[in-house]
């Protein structure tokens, strides 16, 4: 038997159309598999969640320094500290860098309130002293 | 004096017949190619001595010859009807192939789904030509270009047909440089084949390890009949992969594989006897094989063009003649061909993936073949 007959006769045809199928759909269904093994691998290589306990300190409240720049009480309290630290004659911006240096509230207008209120004296050349 | 001339009948000089001398000269042909042409020597040195060596003239009954019971040669073919030899190339063959840059470009396997067609259109033609339904399995098998799997698949489907097949596919696999080009040339333009494959990306060791498992159960769970081929793959390949047995995987890619190869080519050779050989079918069966080889290079080629029509990022379609599993062969000769046009255009290790992909893909046909007839 020859030619199409024996194709027919033999079953030809469908081995052929579902043997090609299947080994398509094998090979197309292992590509597709690798093609996300990357992603696999990555989800496994993920660290793992670790619980992490969350410890609360009791935080000691923080002294923060009155916001009133115009009180002149509270300014000489904030500010004697900072000019004893200065020498006798000093200039305002001097002053003015400690207060910044100490996160001191409105330095400008506590020491203009302190100029005010002629808790600091003027010598001339920018130089300043404290009167107590 | 009787003694003499019992001898002299005895001899080779007496019992040659002129189909012996002719498989001599084939033998010699193959010895000739391999040596001074370098066509793949590793095969063609030992079956074309084999040839030679099953050709020698000698008086039956002695238990000489290759098909008589109880010879040394019997034996030694043994492994080829056993299906013994290609189980053992392949443990070798997992582990000399490196399955990364198929997992970089996965697309790629399906240009070694789409080479595997010639197989199907070779076994429809053989229907046609009158062999039989296994016969026409085994020889539509020479398609996949894969020596071993085409022993496999027909010591268990046609044994008497093996000399001729394992010939016919081993010589086309030495004969790619002549075979793929011109198919290569008909089927392209020089714009396709200058196109430019993308940088690879880098594949994990985690990746590299996991596909042989994934890979082996996948495709036998699909087709258990490919178990005695892809089983020792995939297990030469996690040797290889994993590391940790390196000692056991170089043994198998060097003395293993190896000493497989020297048995099988030797046996296949002298299983080329004038007598059995040099009928009308095996002139079918060299015909069929040709067949087989050039649908399955242009089928591959021909899915590489139909895949860029819906692709971004456009494939070479030389790639496609790749999907036959000449490893490496035809991934040389597809690099050799883009670099014909593009000196700067490297597509050796694309090749490879569909090289790889076409070993898995043949592999699998065997064994989906070989479930159909086995009942």
């Amino acid at each position: 038997m020859f030619g199409l007959e024996a194709i027919a006769h033999n079953n030809g045809w469908t081995i052929a159309a579902t043997g090609a199928g299947i080994v398509f759909t094998g090979l197309a269904t292992l590509s597709l598999v690798i093609s996300q093994l990357h992603k696999l691998v990555a989800l496994l290589d993920r660290p793992p969640k670790t619980i992490v306990e969350v410890v609360v300190e009791e935080t000691k409240p923080i002294w923060m320094p009155p916001d009133c720049p115009n009180d002149i009480q509270v300014a000489i309290t904030l500010y004697q500290p900072l000019i004893e630290e200065l020498p006798p004659d000093f200039e305002l911006a001097e002053l003015y860098g400690l207060a910044k240096k100490y996160h001191l509230p409105h330095p400008h207008l506590s020491i203009r309130c302190l100029r005010d209120a002629g808790k600091l004296q003027f010598l001339g050349d920018g130089l300043f002293r404290y009167v107590a | 004096m009787d003694l003499i001339l019992q001898f002299l009948h005895n001899t080779g000089f007496y019992l040659a017949d002129y189909r012996n001398l002719i498989m001599i000269v084939v033998g010699s042909f193959f010895v000739y190619l391999a040596i001074h042409k370098n066509y793949e020597p590793l095969l063609l040195l030992p079956i074309g001595f084999g040839v030679i060596l099953g050709n020698i003239p000698f008086f039956k009954g002695f238990g000489i010859g290759i098909y008589e019971a109880n010879s040394v040669l019997h034996y030694l073919y043994f492994g080829v009807t056993s299906g013994v030899y290609p189980s053992i190339i392949f443990l070798g063959l997992g582990a000399m192939t490196d399955f990364s840059f198929l997992l970089a470009n996965p697309k790629l396997m399906l240009l070694g789904a789409a080479a595997q067609m010639g197989i199907f259109f070779t076994y429809l033609c053989a229907l046609g030509l009158g062999f039989t339904a296994p016969e026409a399995s085994s020889i539509g098998i020479i398609g996949g270009a894969d020596g071993p799997t085409s022993i496999f698949l027909t010591a268990k489907l046609a044994p008497h047909l093996i000399g001729p097949i394992a010939i016919a596919a081993y010589s086309y696999m030495a004969l790619i440089p002549i075979i793929q080009p011109p198919i290569m040339l008909l089927l392209t333009s020089k714009e396709e084949r200058l196109i430019r494959m993308p940088e690879m990306r880098e594949v994990s060791r985690k990746e590299i390890i996991i596909f042989p498992v994934v890979g082996m159960i996948l495709c036998t769970f699909l087709a258990p009949a490919s178990i005695p081929l892809l089983g020792p793959f995939f297990f030469g390949n996690i040797l290889k992969e994993s590391g940790v047995v390196d000692r056991l995987a170089n043994t198998a890619r060097t003395a293993i594989i190896d000493t497989a190869t020297i048995l099988v080519g030797l046996t296949v050779g002298a299983s080329t006897q004038g007598d059995v050989f040099l009928n009308p079918k095996s002139v079918g069966i060299f015909l069929l094989g040709a067949v087989a080889f050039s649908i399955a290079t242009a089928s591959g080629i021909l899915f590489g063009k139909f895949m860029n029509l819906f692709l971004k990022e456009k494939i070479n379609p030389l790639l496609g003649a790749a999907g036959v599993s000449a490893v490496p062969g035809s991934a040389r000769e597809v690099h050799m061909m883009g670099q014909r046009e593009d000196r700067t255009n490297f597509l050796l290790m694309h090749a490879v993936a569909c090289n790889s992909s076409g070993v898995i893909g043949s592999a699998v046909c065997a064994g989906i073949l070989w479930s159909f007839l086995i009942g």
